[in-house]
């Protein structure tokens, strides 16, 4: 129960993407059209849901004053989480290339761009200043992969009907996705607040 | 360091026309964030007030610097497979000097800007930089670049830190020591709302202080940008 | 290409040197670090008492040697649940935040007694939920240890303009000062009212837009305040006494 609460916490309400506007960058560049959105956004779900519990091994395990030195190693957390980070992605890269060229070749220079995405590490680096468990950690992963994929398919969407439109010259493109997210980010929050756990008791 | 640097043939810390460009060419043509779009997530999460934008700007231009340098130092040793691995490592601790460093001098303005040093590690300016152009360039001019990198971001952090918190709290680098109070509800300020025949009817932008905010500046900022610099503007 | 050893070596190296430069830097500023972080957080309970520090100073008008100085001359028992104070341990060290965790029966209570101009301050911690995640406060009683001197609030992350302005808007805290947590000697706490407070004496306006983070700090107030409760009792019970020998 409480790893469907995480799950939906993060996907909807504590959206990476609308709520705390991670991982923009790759959001932003990859939006041009719902195709490559979606792939993009398949392989934000698994790299997050992969590298999150086992940051929370690492964080766990190693790097705390209980951890397997016992001394208090956090200040090494940014190397040890970026480079599971950048491992899986090579990981994912390879996987990919493998059983879907046509995906590889879609995806060209985004996928390394994974590795930057800020969504990643922040999602880790939000999991262990928030204290959750081990399954937590895992439905946080793979609920804000799935909120960031959402966001990704969305925003996409909308940029695909708004080549339809007037825009102003200069705004087009760039400009106006920077001002639609911000209408949707103000949209979600009308989401912020609801707690899963409170309904579920109720 | 000295070995590799005493290799170069042409004069080590040159800085003609060309080195200028680096700097000056990231503050409007090449800017990182509205025009690669590279490195938004922490211009939106910390620059609500201008005295936490800055010290961001500040860590941002370091890291990008600092890393460029020891990239381009390393480039001919580098391994071509695990190559971002080792620039992440290279980016990874020099952010986490700038975390030790903030522990250090200023605590409040570490707790303020929290997971955000972090994720200074994933600002794709600094990844971005280092493959464009560490990885093909000597030193010294990747040292440069780095450095105007940085600028061409901090200047749109403080741009937008500024107009954030003028609207949004009604004072101007709130926190630091030169704190300015300009408009407000208190005899504090150097307007004050409440007994101001011209200014009664003001009162702080919410809407200013929510990160969405941001998302509107820079989308204005790119609108502005472009209208002059019409080269930049997207067909697509 | 390289080969494997070269690339596992100079990843190893490379790893290794940064490793022990990061761990001597970190060795190099550990101490001020820690430091630091223990005069921030000793700020934050000196802003409960802003209006009475010595001179008349504002908290960021303080130094460090005198935030350390003002800790060494009050007093810091840590109380258990029952109100007894517990031997050998310094409030300063007791960590709300791991307190929190445990049942509610063996939290332990730190409390500050500030002395300024012959009148005592009694300095409680609180901690409770917000909408996003936790908020803490620390809320300075007179020594009738009733009235409301002063209270200073924070969060891990409320939204910016809406729940942080609990933190961020100093009229918030500004509130409370003079309302009463007993009435009729009976425990009714602080409450944080939406749409604007009709009793003055035990209620502050909420922040609007902000329900549920009011409401947590409601909340957190009346559980937080009530496990002081049995040695509140007993100052109000000596200075009644007091009370009645000097009239």
């Amino acid at each position: 129960m409480e790893f469907l609460n995480t799950f939906i916490k993060a996907a909807f309400i504590e959206n990476l993407v609308l709520a705390y506007f991670l991982g923009m960058c790759s959001y932003l560049a990859v939006s041009k059209s719902v195709n490559t959105a979606f792939g993009l956004g398949l392989a934000v779900i698994f790299v997050l849901g992969i590298t999150m519990p086992i940051n929370w091994v690492i964080s766990e395990y190693l790097l705390s004053e209980n951890g397997l030195f016992g001394v208090d190693l956090t200040f090494l957390r940014f190397i040890l989480f970026i480079a599971v980070i950048a491992s899986m992605v090579q990981l994912v890269e390879m996987v990919v290339e493998k059983f879907s060229p046509a995906l590889y070749a879609a995806l060209g220079i985004f996928l390394p761009l994974i590795t930057v995405n800020c969504a990643i590490l922040g999602g880790s680096l939000f999991m262990v200043s928030r204290e959750y468990n081990f399954s937590n950690s895992i439905a946080f992963g793979l609920g804000g992969g799935f909120g960031w994929f959402l966001a990704i398919i969305a925003i996409a969407a909308i940029r695909e009907k708004i080549r339809y439109s007037n825009v102003p010259p200069a705004l087009r493109g760039l400009g106006m996705a920077f001002i639609l997210t911000g209408l949707m980010g103000i949209a979600f929050m009308s989401l912020m607040g609801i707690d899963p756990a409170a309904y579920a008791s109720n | 360091m000295a070995e590799t640097a005493v290799k170069e043939k042409e004069p080590l810390f040159q800085f003609g026309k060309k080195e200028r460009h680096l700097i000056t060419d990231p503050l409007n043509d090449n800017n990182p964030i509205t025009v690669q779009v590279l490195g938004i997530c922490s211009a939106l999460a910390v620059t609500s007030l201008v005295y936490p934008s800055f010290v961001m700007a500040i860590a941002v231009i370091f890291v990008t610097a600092f890393s460029s340098l020891f990239t381009s130092m390393l480039r001919t040793y580098i391994p071509k497979q695990v190559r971002m691995i080792v620039q992440l490592v290279i980016i990874a601790s020099l952010v986490t000097v700038v975390e030790l460093t903030l522990k250090y001098l200023n605590y409040p303005i570490y707790k303020q800007l929290s997971v955000y040093i972090g994720l200074i590690i994933t600002n794709c300016i600094v990844m971005g930089r280092l493959e464009a152009f560490a990885m093909a360039n000597k030193p010294w001019r990747s040292f440069l670049d780095g450095i105007g990198n940085g600028l061409g971001y901090g200047a749109i952090l403080i741009i937008v830190g500024i107009i954030r918190e003028v609207f949004g709290k009604g004072s101007l680098f709130a926190g630091s020591p030169i704190e300015l109070k300009i408009i407000g509800p208190t005899v504090d300020y150097f307007i004050n709302t409440t007994d101001s025949a011209l200014f009664g009817w003001y009162t702080n932008n919410n809407l200013m202080v929510l990160p969405a905010a941001a998302m509107f500046i820079i989308g204005i900022l790119i609108w502005i940008q472009r209208s002059y610099n019409t080269k930049l503007v997207d067909v697509s | 290409m390289y080969t494997t050893r070269y690339v596992i070596g100079f990843i190893l190296i490379l790893t290794a040197s940064v490793a022990v430069a990061l761990t001597g830097l970190r060795e190099v500023t550990k101490n001020k670090a820690a430091q630091n972080e223990d005069i921030f957080n000793k700020r934050a309970i000196l802003s409960a008492i802003e209006d009475y520090l010595p001179d008349g100073k504002k908290v960021s008008g303080l130094s460090d040697e005198e935030v350390a100085q003002i800790f060494a001359q009050m007093q810091q028992p840590v109380l258990n649940m029952q109100g007894e104070v517990l031997d050998g341990v310094q409030a300063e060290t007791v960590d709300m935040a791991q307190e929190r965790k445990k049942p509610e029966a063996e939290r332990r209570l730190p409390l500050y007694i500030y002395e300024h101009n012959g009148e005592n301050f009694y300095i409680l911690s609180v901690r409770g939920k917000g909408l996003w995640d936790e908020i803490w406060g620390n809320i300075a009683l007179k020594s009738d240890a009733n009235t409301i001197a002063g209270a200073a609030f924070d969060h891990k992350g409320e939204t910016p303009g809406l729940g942080a302005e609990i933190k961020d808007n100093p009229a918030f805290a500004k509130e409370f000062e003079g309302t009463k947590i007993y009435e009729d000697g009976n425990y009714v706490s602080v409450k944080v009212r939406k749409g604007g407070a009709k009793n003055r004496t035990h209620e502050v306006d909420a922040i609007s837009g902000a329900t549920v983070t009011s409401d947590g700090v409601s909340e957190m107030l009346y559980r937080g305040i009530k496990y002081y409760q049995p040695y509140l009792e007993e100052i109000r019970q000596s200075e009644k006494a007091q009370g009645l020998l000097i009239q």
